[in-house]
């Protein structure tokens, strides 16, 4: 039994958009890296989620379901070419093929990553909150 | 999934509280003359009850530490236990209370 009914779901829920915002980090961080182990410049990353059963609530309750990372797949969108023939991964044109890491759509990931956390943290406020109020009863 | 799932030391201990419906457990109105204790009586049920958030805090204070040592970065699950101990903390006290309040209850009545 879990006093705090729905919890579960929400730590799953935090989890994944903690590691969506562990994503945006490494995407901002390697903004300029031009150097892989893979060979080429970095490639974004992308977090998809999906759904995970959690635990049938009763015999005919509702299948609860939470979030999990799904995959982490990388942005195939070719990166922009900047001509600096000084830098060593400069090809022989003197074009730097830079990491396709878009600063603007990473800082909006990572407010609505951050939205989604809070969000989520609200639920689990209010799933204790009403725990407690339940626990007045009677008084 | 989560280490939380795995978290239901209560699921024994507080089963008399979460079936209405079910028959009530024997608490024991025992003639004078039968000396022996109930086996399954309400201080077994608060003993469970007892066990269980220690359970409950002691789950909470594992995953604590693993944060604190950096075994792992899941700083809301152990919130999230923590306030669940907290929860089953005050379930108790609130059972506590009751119990009490039924013991003086019956203390003031009247020969």
């Amino acid at each position: 039994m879990n006093l705090l009914s729905g919890i579960d779901i929400t730590a799953g829920a935090l989890n994944a958009q903690k590691t969506r915002l562990d994503i945006v980090a490494q995407n901002i961080a390697n903004a300029q890296t031009t150097r892989t182990p893979n060979g080429g410049p970095y490639q974004r990353q992308v977090v998809s989620f999906e759904t995970a059963l959690m635990r049938q609530s009763g015999s005919n309750g509702p299948g609860l379901q939470s979030v999990r990372v799904g995959t982490i797949t990388a942005d195939r969108t070719p990166g922009q070419q900047v001509y600096n023939p000084q830098h060593p991964d400069a090809d022989r044109d003197g074009l730097v093929t830079m990491p396709n890491v878009n600063l603007s759509y990473e800082m909006v990931d990572l407010i609505t990553a951050s939205r989604a956390y809070e969000a989520n943290l609200s639920v689990a406020k209010n799933a204790r909150t009403m725990a407690m109020k339940a626990l007045e009863i009677g008084k | 999934m989560s280490p939380l799932g795995s978290v239901n030391p209560l699921s024994a201990a507080a089963s008399p509280l979460t079936r209405l419906d079910a028959p009530m457990p024997k608490i024991g109105l025992h003639a004078p003359g039968a000396a022996t204790a109930p086996a399954n009586g309400f201080g077994q049920m608060f003993d469970n009850l007892v066990s269980g958030v220690t359970a409950k805090e002691d789950a909470s204070e594992a995953l604590t530490r693993k944060v604190l040592l950096g075994e792992t970065d899941q700083l809301h699950q152990s919130v999230i236990a923590r306030q669940e101990a907290s929860v089953s903390f005050s379930l108790m006290v609130e059972v506590r209370n009751k119990l009490v309040e039924s013991y003086q209850e019956l203390m003031r009545m009247q020969v």
